[in-house]
């Protein structure tokens, strides 16, 4: 299978050399051309410019809206909230761990809001 | 065996019943709650990553938050012991942690003799970071009670004294009274 695909590429490629050469001038046709570029699609990835995108908390992105929120339909209050330690949850998850333990579940620094939001 | 998903589309199809002949008691019918959530995937999450020696035992299927850890340690002073542990995970888990006893009678620097167990991932309010965070998960809460028999175990900071006492006072007599309660309350 991959033999064949092999040659196939192979294959195009000198008929493009073959085709350039008959266009072109000499010296064009004296480099030898591994093979042309014709067509190319560009491939982009993304993902949210956040440390952690999965809330440790209740295991949802904390982009939508956390597990609470979502039994609840309060989908639309679901904030995200950012610490001075770059960890990001869901403010209601969050603002329940606090209660508990001023500290982020994931690093064990104390607990310091640096930003709320979507 | 684990029938809470199904248990969650019944409730479902009850809600949508109940909407229909009266509305206003739609809402407080039972829908699964945040920790039985988390348990339905953590649940499966911990059969599969049990230690060997563990095994786990629900009575009621569609109850995940109540269940039995049986750790049957393989070496050490308390192997060929069976020893049964009670999981209850609150209404409020993850936030709160699990509560565990230990069932079998235990001659343990850091369990004591009417099951209370010193581990600190099981600890709801710690000063330090050692205590339980909504990161952990249930299948830690397993590993740490089978550690328990082996590298948690902890002589230098007891929960029953006399037995971290006792220790340090005479190895082989503490050995000796470990394997007699392992002889006359942890065989199966």
């Amino acid at each position: 299978m991959s033999d064949s695909q092999v040659i196939m590429k192979d294959e195009t490629c000198s008929t493009a050399n073959g085709k350039s050469g008959s266009m072109e001038s000499t010296k064009q046709d004296a480099e030898v051309k591994p093979f042309t570029l014709k067509k190319w699609n560009i491939v982009a990835m993304w993902s949210w410019d956040v440390d952690c995108d999965t809330c440790a908390i209740c295991r949802v992105q904390v982009m939508d809206a956390c597990l609470r929120c979502q039994t609840e339909n309060k989908q639309e209050e679901c904030v995200v909230v950012w610490g001075e330690c770059n960890h990001s949850f869901h403010n209601c998850c969050m603002s329940l761990w606090v209660k508990q333990n001023n500290r982020c579940p994931l690093c064990q620094q104390e607990w310091m809001v640096q930003r709320i939001g979507k | 065996m684990l029938t809470l998903s199904k248990k969650r589309k019944e409730d479902a199809a009850r809600r949508a019943n109940n909407s229909l002949s009266s509305p206003q008691t739609s809402d407080n019918s039972k829908r699964a709650s945040v920790r039985d959530m988390l348990l339905n995937k953590e649940v499966p999450e911990m059969d599969v990553n049990l230690p060997s020696s563990c095994t786990v035992d629900f009575e009621d299927p569609n109850k995940l938050h109540s269940f039995k850890l049986i750790v049957t340690p393989e070496e050490g002073y308390w192997r060929g012991g069976r020893f049964v542990f009670s999981i209850h995970v609150p209404e409020e888990y993850n936030i709160v942690p699990p509560t565990v006893k230990c069932l079998t009678r235990i001659w343990h620097p850091n369990i004591s003799e009417d099951g209370n167990i010193c581990l600190s991932i099981l600890r709801e309010h710690s000063v330090d970071g050692t205590g339980w965070a909504p990161t952990r998960r249930m299948k830690d809460v397993a590993w740490g009670l089978s550690f328990l028999f082996s590298d948690l175990l902890n002589f230098d900071d007891p929960l029953n004294i006399e037995a971290a006492e006792h220790y340090q006072r005479n190895r082989s007599d503490f050995e000796a009274k470990v394997r007699h309660y392992v002889e006359r309350y942890a065989k199966s």
